[in-house]
């Protein structure tokens, strides 16, 4: 259970969240404009960025959390890889999951490399196992950094747009693998992508004007959506027309 | 194949290098010993070779941690001006006339340290002013520290003796030029213990690498092993270079040339890296040593001579992406 106490965020002198209390269940989507503080409330999870207020995940004050103990507690998987040295291979990529958990200062355990395989072979992707990150596409580019995860095996995992950069055919094979994952993680995922999240139905953090409100299934009803979105969920689906 | 024929070719120099330069040396002249041309080999040569061998490797591993740390491929101390702040300090020691000896050492290579030193910890300190983003701004103000170093070394040319510019000049242009086995043993124990503490934070590193972000979100102090490890070369370089003089470019071509031979992550680069570095400083230092018969060419030149063209090419390459 996450729950957050009057969690405030500001970037760069600027508000972005104004005090937000609540208390979330299990797994969630998030919703909100572009710029509206999705992504910064993942990142005050993670422990990426400062923030004002507590949050504690299963009554742990992540605050006072070590970054070790915060890796083995939530993994986050951002849209796109940004990477400096592109010559790591998938296969090295994945198992820098397993760093929190390397016991020798100078070597991977056996477990490792095992657990490293175990979810190339479960992700599909075995066989680019000795591709370098830069030689892949989008998807499987998003299928290594869940790979990549689910080795740091963590209890949370944080989806930050996955479907973003994917064709529709990709995008619903890591649909499929987010909603399967359900079962052992909770999944906590930032989309725009409404039809995503009603699919991985979960309870919805939809933000707006600095602050935050939890929804149920409930928020995907259309009237529920003509009040926040001005607009029913079956003219959501972006046209372009 | 390229690579291996690189690799013997240096291989095979580094065993020549010891019995080549002013008076060309031969092995039985050697086993005799208590000849002169035995003293040369022992007390001139051998420990000149592994000087240059240990140095470059030192200078090479800087280079790359601190492109991996900077990401950035034009990073390195000599580009952040930390060698032209040991050569300032070296000038103001020289200029001073502190030739003593201080516990052994000379003042001008404690001077030299002491200006390496304080450039990098002016760099972290300046740096703190830029934002998280500001590599191109870091560069310039390493260059704008050199040019300042320049100036002020000027001054100490214009006020200067000229026994005392003599010395300078030849500081300047960088020297591997060492009697008796202190300073490589010195610099060599500072080679294993800089790549050994690399080692130490390989993992740290390759996480580093990838994105300063994936680090975090794996459990990295990000910001304290970036001045753990920035910390520690520098201090490397610092004893190096107070001894030696400035010497560039071996830190921007060795991991870049290891990086196109062997395109592999960061982990497995270092060594190769280090030992590339070494040998690669031993090529040049033979050739200043054979280029001319009655003096040397001082190592720096033919260092900047390679490396000048290979930094515009690098610039350009950059920018190009």
């Amino acid at each position: 259970m996450i729950k957050c106490a009057d969690l405030s965020i500001s970037f760069e002198n600027k508000n972005i969240l104004n005090n937000v209390t609540l208390e979330v269940q299990n797994n969630l989507s998030i919703l909100g404009a572009n710029g509206s503080g999705k992504s910064s409330f993942t990142k005050a999870l993670s422990g990426l960025i400062e923030y004002d207020g507590d949050i504690t995940i299963d009554s742990q004050n992540i605050k006072t959390l070590t970054p070790n103990a915060r890796a083995k507690l939530l993994s986050y998987i951002p849209t796109k890889l940004e990477l400096y040295d592109t010559l790591i291979t998938v296969e090295e990529f994945v198992l820098l999951g397993r760093f929190p958990y390397k016991e020798s200062l100078f070597s991977y355990a056996k477990k490792d490399y095992y657990i490293v395989k175990e979810m190339l072979e479960f992700l599909s992707i075995a066989h680019l196992a000795k591709h370098t990150i830069a030689e892949l596409s989008s998807g499987e580019q998003q299928l290594t950094l869940i790979a990549q995860a689910l080795a740091q095996q963590s209890k949370i995992i944080i989806f930050d747009e996955p479907t973003a950069n994917l064709d529709p055919k990709n995008s619903k094979i890591i649909a499929q693998h987010i909603k399967a994952l359900k079962e052992e993680h909770t999944i906590i995922l930032i989309t725009h992508d409404l039809h995503l999240a009603a699919f991985i139905d979960s309870q919805v953090l939809f933000i707006k004007d600095k602050s935050a409100k939890l929804y149920e299934k409930e928020f995907f009803s259309d009237t529920m959506l003509e009040k926040l979105y001005g607009t029913a969920f079956s003219n959501l689906a972006v046209r372009y027309d | 194949m390229i690579k291996n024929l690189l690799w013997l070719t240096l291989i095979v120099l580094f065993f020549i290098a010891p019995f080549v330069g002013a008076v060309d040396l031969s092995l039985s002249e050697i086993l005799q010993g208590n000849t002169l041309n035995a003293t040369i080999f022992y007390d001139l040569r051998l420990p000149r070779v592994l000087f240059a061998f240990f140095a470059g490797g030192i200078l090479a591993l800087s280079g790359l941690l601190f492109q991996t740390l900077f990401r950035n491929a034009l990073m390195t101390p000599y580009t952040l001006g930390i060698s032209s702040g040991a050569v300032l300090g070296a000038g103001i020691a020289i200029k001073l006339g502190l030739a003593t000896l201080m516990f052994g050492i000379g003042a001008v290579s404690i001077f030299g340290f002491a200006g390496a030193l304080l450039t990098v910890f002016l760099l972290i300190y300046l740096s703190q002013f830029l934002r998280a983003s500001g590599q191109e701004a870091l560069l310039l103000l390493g260059i704008a520290l050199s040019l300042f170093y320049t100036s002020v070394l000027m001054v100490i040319f214009y006020l200067g003796s000229a026994i005392q510019n003599d010395m300078l000049i030849r500081f300047t242009m960088g020297s591997l030029s060492v009697i008796g086995w202190k300073y490589p043993i010195l610099i060599a124990v500072v080679a294993l213990l800089l790549l050994l503490f690399v080692y130490r934070y390989k993992f740290e590193l390759q996480l580093m690498s990838v994105s300063d972000e994936q680090a975090k979100l794996k459990g990295v102090n990000t910001k304290r092993v970036t001045l753990l490890l920035l910390a520690v070369s520098s201090l490397a370089i610092g004893v190096l270079v107070s001894i030696s003089g400035p010497i560039g470019f071996i830190g921007l071509i060795i991991p870049h040339l290891i990086q196109k031979l062997y395109p592999v992550n960061i982990t497995q680069r270092i060594l190769k890296t280090t030992l590339f570095g070494g040998l690669f400083l031993v090529a040049c230092d033979m050739l200043s040593r054979t280029l001319q018969t009655q003096s040397e060419l001082p190592i720096g030149i033919i260092t900047a001579i390679i490396g000048g063209p290979f930094f515009i090419y690098l610039i350009i390459a950059n920018a190009k992406k």
